[in-house]
């Protein structure tokens, strides 16, 4: 059974078959006149048939992509749909990082809540004479370890005198500027790391009288890091749901708002 | 203003080639195909749907316009408006000054074909 040749008919059926696939204003611009050139060309004797439907092929492939495009860019870039998009966008971000930032600082806060009632408590102690080295007590606490808060104490110089933690098996001593701030200040709140790896929150207050010096109180943070991670997390996972709801939202009602004119 | 939103040179083969086709008068779509295909029309092989497309962003650029003549309701006559003939000239100064600098370099015979 051989098969049967397609006929000017059928190739114009197929073509205008085809002509289904361009965006509706264009197809209903210039559908019957694209399809009446099609038409003119395969009555043309002077072309050759095959020629003509490779060339027509090519055309529909390049001239779908272009005109799907056009017809996105021109539905896409309106200055009003652009701009509410990039409002929201912004919106979200913001809400976004109010999302990270406030509970971060609630916990960062937060983790420094035992630290200030110790710090605060021993430096009573010191101020009312009792001995430093009794005070502080001893190492118990591997600062690398343990979630424990311990005390370090100080002297004017900065140089520990007692101290309840230890980091590889010694004392770490606190940067020089942060001694002066306290001597200024009072207190600082700070995030210490006293080597990679290891983060403490640490409350240093000044303890004056006949023993002065610095009571440092702190504590590792790797838990409440844990928890910063976790929140990071999810305001990105919420950054990212409301981006792809303002996404999908500007697309739905560009289309529905496009320009019918072709 | 059309003019103000008329594409500079250079322009795209097809444009060139339908600008080129229209400056003999109003045509429909498969003359300016059939004239684009020739040497003289610029050797572009248009298929509908790029002569099409290329009509209608030509017409928002205001460089051609329905002529509103029709011998039959499938087919549609276009001309040139003013823009698009400023248009085509400028292109055609723009090829004519290149070509005139092949001369000069001797890529082209002088007294040839322009």
């Amino acid at each position: 059974m051989t098969p049967t040749p397609l006929r000017p008919g059928r190739l114009e059926r197929l073509y205008a078959l085809a002509l289904c696939l361009y965006p509706k204003c264009f197809r209903e611009a210039y559908g019957t006149s694209m399809r009446q050139a099609f038409r003119d060309a395969l009555g043309d004797r002077s072309l050759s048939r095959r020629t003509f439907l490779f060339l027509t092929l090519q055309d529909l492939v390049t001239s779908l992509a272009k005109e799907h495009f056009c017809m996105l860019r021109d539905t896409y870039s309106r200055p009003a749909l652009v701009f509410n998009a990039l409002v929201l966008a912004g919106l979200s971000t913001g809400l976004a990082l109010a999302l990270y930032a406030i509970p971060q600082q609630v916990l960062r806060q937060g983790a420094n809540d035992p630290q200030i009632a110790l710090a605060t408590d021993l430096v009573a102690e010191l101020e009312q004479g009792a001995l430093p080295a009794l005070a502080g007590g001893s190492g118990r606490v591997d600062m690398a370890r343990s979630l424990s808060p311990f005390v370090i104490v100080f002297d004017d110089r900065g140089q520990p005198v007692a101290s309840q933690a230890q980091l590889d098996g010694q004392t770490p001593t606190l940067p020089r500027g942060v001694f002066n701030y306290v001597r200024q200040h009072g207190e600082e709140r700070v995030s210490w790391q006293p080597r990679p790896g290891v983060r403490i929150a640490a409350v240093v207050q000044r303890v004056n009288g006949a023993h002065s010096g610095f009571v440092l109180a702190g504590r590792n943070m790797r838990e409440v890091e844990a928890r910063e991670e976790q929140v990071r997390q999810m305001a990105g996972v919420t950054w990212i749901g409301m981006l792809g709801v303002i996404l999908v939202g500007t697309a739905i009602f560009g289309w529905y708002t496009r320009s019918k004119v072709a | 203003m059309a003019a103000e939103t008329a594409p500079a040179a250079p322009l795209t083969p097809a444009v060139f080639a339908i600008l080129l086709s229209l400056a003999e008068g109003e045509k429909h779509g498969y003359l300016i195909m059939k004239d684009a295909r020739t040497l003289r029309g610029g050797g572009v092989r248009l298929g509908p749907g790029t002569l099409y497309g290329s009509l209608d962003r030509m017409m928002r650029d205001g460089l051609v316009e329905e002529s509103g003549l029709s011998d039959d309701e499938r087919r549609r006559y276009y001309r040139l408006t003013a823009p698009g003939r400023t248009v085509l000239g400028a292109e055609l100064e723009r090829l004519d000054a290149a070509v005139a600098s092949a001369r000069t370099l001797g890529l082209l015979p002088h007294g040839g074909r322009s």
